[in-house]
């Protein structure tokens, strides 16, 4: 898994490619949530576009990391979820409790809010 | 034809990506689709987390053991590991609701039954958890 990080119009948008499973890389993305509450920088765009799968184990990390900044006062999103990626959200009832866009600009109006 | 493989591993959730890979290929020889090869790796992976975690405490010295073959149109995985766990009755049946929708844990065996569509816990001739996963091959 790849993490890369930047900052558009306010918003921390983390973009992930490869596969989110279980191993070291996870606690690079829980590291990069951690920050992300700590340093108190705003709504986080979390982009899924290039990520080939997830497991249990990384659906534990992006859930623990919504939880933490919704704590905050701070909103987290999904952008462009491979079909993939949907159908886990939907086996797992996580559809209903993430925000899910496919047009990065909608999504970064949404979040500047 | 892909008959008797059996791996022994240990309960380290760092060998997890090395032998998803392996399995990988495995159903890429016994003739699953490209595009479904990662969703059959996941379905074993979880069982096997499963088994690591809840089987053998994560208890590196407990080992988890896989018997894989290939029958007439399926794929079969047999996951026992040192333990006498077994999922509750519905877990992984229905997806948790109210509090225990947003945990960061429990969803392995959700996922690894819906993406195998057969996943049967039961115990093995020691009495010890057995989990038996069949993908189709067509």
């Amino acid at each position: 898994m790849k993490i890369k990080q930047e900052i558009k119009d306010g918003v921390m948008v983390i973009r992930l490619s490869g596969k989110v499973i279980s191993g070291p890389d996870l606690m690079e993305l829980k590291t990069v949530f951690q920050t992300a509450v700590n340093n108190e920088k705003g709504n986080v765009l979390l982009d899924l576009g290039h990520v080939a799968w997830m497991d249990s184990s990384g659906l534990g990390v992006l859930v623990s990391g919504h939880t933490s900044l919704t704590r905050e006062g701070s909103r987290m999103a999904i952008l462009n979820a491979t079909k993939k990626i949907h159908e886990l959200f939907i086996i797992t009832k996580l559809i209903t409790i993430f925000e899910t866009f496919t047009d990065e600009s909608e999504a970064l109006t949404s979040l500047k809010e | 034809m892909l008959k008797g493989i059996i791996l022994k591993i240990p309960s380290d959730d760092t060998i997890v990506e090395t032998i998803q890979t392996f399995v990988e290929n495995i159903g890429l020889t016994a003739g699953v689709a490209e595009e479904d090869v990662t969703s059959l790796s996941i379905a074993v992976m979880e069982v096997v987390k499963n088994a690591m975690e809840h089987g053998n405490g994560g208890d590196p010295k407990k080992l988890v053991t896989i018997y894989i073959d290939v029958y007439s149109g399926r794929l079969q995985f047999i996951v026992d590991d040192c333990g006498t766990w077994q999922p509750d009755s519905e877990l992984g049946h229905e997806p948790e609701e109210g509090k225990a929708l947003i945990s960061s844990r429990g969803r392995g065996v959700l996922i690894a039954r819906n993406l195998a569509r057969w996943l049967d816990y039961g115990l093995n001739p020691e009495g010890k958890t057995r989990a038996t996963l069949i993908w189709p091959l067509t």
